[in-house]
């Protein structure tokens, strides 16, 4: 049985989550940093009623930052009891995949992505990514010092 | 007196209240003419001249605060009896209000000021009682004249039918002194320690001849009405028996107990409307405001040279006090989650009445307290669910007798304390679960496979489960305002659990208390932060001429102080320690906090306002941070960040003693 998931661009690739992961997606209406936060958390924005954490994909992935643009959406997820939104490129589509068609990442990807990439899917001519949230939200020690 | 910033204030607020009480009392009159009450007027009235008492109080103008004192007795009299006035007494109001312009223009010309207008206060307190003739219960007190010149009529009357009903009224002074401080006695203790052995009526400050005794030159005489003999309230203030003077005894032959109105009023629990709750918690902001402006106006004159020793301890007793009657302000604002709860049974009856549903109603409350403003507006939420759990859930006797069913359907509605400052609210049912694919088929959306997608479709504006409307609870509705309440309006969590045939449970996490704060709102670099008030000792202008830079080692910056009271304190840009650009400022301010015993300045750049604001906790690992604990809104849509500078100044001297290790 497929499943639908959501994709959404960041750095000119795609990357997809399973939709039980996504709660909304929503355009980015900028965020108040918060001091002493991972360079990667752009700080605290207000989603439908709630004050989410923001991540920066771009930064978190490493990739050059660039000023969000009206394409620019807060993909918000769902993981291990946190809500949190995830700034994305652009984020429009949704698609049906059957789960078998994932394969692990290649070494590369998985050591270069950090383990941000779980498994890649071929639908169709695409490549697709399937993140790991869990590592993308990673609770590693961060001190702001 | 020297004109300062603070008699500046003073009198600009004075004016406003004038203002203000002008126009009220000519709506008053323009009322009367037409024969008709002026309730709003009157309370209005009477609060402007209770912020000019209050202002007048501080800095010790006696005779606007008798004649305020006097006219507040007599609108809160006009107040009782539905703002009602005669036209004697509104000729009374209107000179006293001209005697009280009069002086405050004395005031702000720094002439003396005259004396309350003997025959205006005797007016005042004619009009005062209503039928001009004392009270049935009155006694007559033996009381000196400089007691008797300060109470009230309305204060001489609780001492006289205090002692009609069989009570003692004495006099008990408390002479302040740096050892009876030392040993945890002051004035406030003494007010305490007292008040638990009697009522005190009234708390009069009385200057005397500084003696080695009483080295402040003040004492205070309370005057009390108990049961009990000298030595007792003696011991209360930790003096000896002769401290305590009898002014009445009562009668040995019985006599009429005060009316049942009387006993209730003093003794009795009073209902508060919030509105009144938020008005006392502003005007002590306006209080804490003034607290800051006498701090700064006492600096300064210490910095010209002048002499303000003696000014620090009562500062100090001031900051308690403040910070007591706060607490007891904000202990005020709390209700108990039974007293939340109190009215479900009733609302169930109805709705099992209406419905024809057999309910059977279990009600669980822990000990939690909520704050008043929270608990009136989790309540509505409450209502909602209760009412479709009733009307929509519980299935009629025969069906459930049909399905193995108890005949009564269940309903339990918990309220407990979660967490150090959450209150859980869950109302469970028993019955048929609700319908996931009618539910999707009626909104035109795919099955919702999670219970968050199943809440996200309940909460949607319209959605019902529902074929045909009910009179109670219309079209499925309120879900989205249930939602609404609990995460937009008190940033809290509501979540769902559903099984078919079984039941449904809706659970509210809700913040207890912090939610709601009195803060300072100011900016530092391009963002701007709130602070509670409750953390804040005082807010203070920094000079940058004052600023002392003392070496810190190799590398490091400077570590800069400012004087505060004749010692350095840490003065720390909140900029720089937050990593924000620094701005051009010729002025800056320094709030300053205090951990254990030492002072920390925070450097921003300048102060917005103050007001309550809606704290949402920070709390996912991401974002946590020390110094930061949570985000409001103060009306731009967007967060702000609630600093708990006390926490910061804790981390940054955790810092420090690090490097130096």
């Amino acid at each position: 049985m497929s499943v639908l998931h959501v994709l959404f661009k960041v750095g000119g690739a795609e990357y997809v989550l399973p939709y039980s992961d996504v709660l909304h997606m929503d355009a980015y209406a900028g965020a108040t940093k918060v001091p002493g936060t991972p360079p990667y958390v752009l700080g605290i924005t207000p989603v439908r009623g709630k004050v989410l954490p923001v991540i920066d994909l771009r930064a978190r992935f490493g990739l050059e930052p660039h000023a969000p643009s009206p394409d620019s959406r807060v993909v918000v997820v769902q993981t291990g009891g946190r809500t949190l939104a995830l700034l994305a490129d652009s984020a429009r589509e949704v698609l049906r995949l059957d789960p078998t068609v994932f394969r692990a990442a290649p070494e590369m990807v998985s050591e270069g992505g950090q383990g941000f990439v779980k498994s890649v899917a071929q639908a169709g001519s695409r490549l697709v990514m399937l993140l790991d949230l869990e590592k993308v939200s990673g609770e590693e020690q961060f001190d702001g010092e | 007196m020297e004109p300062s910033e603070f008699l500046a204030g003073y009198l600009a607020e004075a004016d406003e209240h004038l203002a203000s009480a002008t126009r009220n009392l000519l709506a008053v009159e323009s009322n009367l003419r037409r024969g008709l009450p002026s309730p709003r007027p009157v309370r209005e009235l009477f609060r402007s001249l209770h912020t000019i008492k209050g202002l007048s109080a501080m800095l010790g103008i006696e005779p606007i605060v008798a004649i305020a004192h006097g006219m507040e007795a007599m609108l809160r009299a006009a107040d009782g009896a539905g703002g009602k006035l005669r036209e004697t007494a509104l000729e009374v109001l209107v000179r006293g209000l001209a005697a009280i312009e009069q002086r405050v223009r004395a005031v702000g010309r720094g002439e003396t000021v005259p004396a309350a207008p003997a025959d205006l206060v005797t007016a005042l307190e004619d009009v005062e009682s209503p039928d001009g003739a004392p009270s049935a219960a009155m006694v007559s007190l033996g009381l000196p004249p400089e007691i008797a010149s300060k109470l009230s009529v309305s204060e001489r009357e609780q001492l006289s039918v205090g002692v009609a009903a069989g009570r003692r009224a004495v006099r008990v002074d408390f002479v302040p002194s740096p050892e009876r401080a030392a040993s945890g006695l002051t004035i406030t203790t003494a007010r305490e320690r007292v008040a638990e052995r009697g009522e005190i009526v009234k708390v009069v400050p009385m200057s005397r001849p500084a003696a080695p005794d009483a080295p402040g030159g003040l004492a205070f005489a309370l005057i009390v009405l108990t049961d009990l003999d000298d030595a007792a309230i003696a011991a209360a203030v930790g003096g000896e028996a002769a401290d305590v003077q009898s002014l009445a005894e009562p009668r040995r032959e019985p006599s009429p107990l005060p009316s049942e109105e009387a006993v209730v009023g003093t003794r009795g629990v009073v209902r508060v409307e919030v509105e009144r709750l938020d008005d006392a918690l502003e005007k002590l902001s306006a209080l804490v405001v003034t607290r800051y402006r006498i701090e700064r106006t006492v600096a300064q004159l210490a910095r010209g040279a002048v002499d303000v020793r003696a000014l620090t301890p009562i500062l100090q007793e001031n900051a308690r006090q403040l910070k007591e009657l706060r607490a007891a302000i904000m202990r005020s604002r709390m209700v108990s989650a039974r007293e939340l709860l109190e009215r479900v049974p009733l609302l169930v009856r109805g709705l099992s009445r209406s419905t024809g549903k057999a309910v059977d109603l279990r009600i669980d409350t822990g000990s939690a307290e909520l704050d008043k403003s929270v608990a009136e507006r989790v309540f509505p939420a409450i209502v909602h669910l209760v009412r479709n759990a009733v009307d929509h859930a519980l299935e009629p006797t025969p069906e459930r007798e049909r399905r193995g069913k108890v005949p009564a359907g269940l309903l339990r509605v918990t309220c407990l304390e979660h967490g150090s400052n959450q209150l859980e609210i869950s109302v469970e049912d028993d019955g048929a679960g609700i319908d996931r694919e009618k539910l999707a088929r009626r909104a035109g959306r795919p099955l919702p496979e999670t219970n968050e997608a199943l809440l996200a479709l309940l909460t949607m504006p319209g959605v019902s489960t529902r074929d045909e409307a009910t009179t109670t609870s219309g079209r499925g509705m309120g879900m989205d305002i249930v939602k609404r309440i609990v995460v937009e309006e008190l940033g809290g969590e509501l979540t769902v659990d559903t099984a078919p045939g079984r039941g449904t449970t809706f659970t509210l996490r809700i913040p207890l208390t912090i939610t709601i704060v009195d803060a300072f709102s100011f900016r530092c670099s391009s963002e701007a932060f709130v602070v509670p008030v409750a953390g804040v000792e005082e807010i203070v202008e920094i000079d940058p001429a004052q600023i002392m830079r003392a070496p810190s080692g190799k590398g490091r910056a400077p570590v800069r102080m400012i004087e505060r009271r004749g010692s350095p304190m840490p003065l720390i840009a909140l900029d720089t320690v937050f990593r924000l650009p620094r701005l051009e400022m010729a002025r800056r301010k320094a709030i300053v906090v205090r951990r254990t015993s030492q002072p920390f300045a925070f450097e921003v750049d300048q102060m917005i306002g103050q007001q309550e604001v809606v704290v949402r906790p920070l709390e996912d690992p991401l974002v946590r941070t020390p110094g930061v604990v949570g985000s409001t809104d103060l009306g731009d849509g967007q967060p702000t960040l609630v600093l708990d500078l006390v926490a910061l100044s804790a981390k940054l001297s955790r810092r420090k003693t690090d490097a130096r290790a």
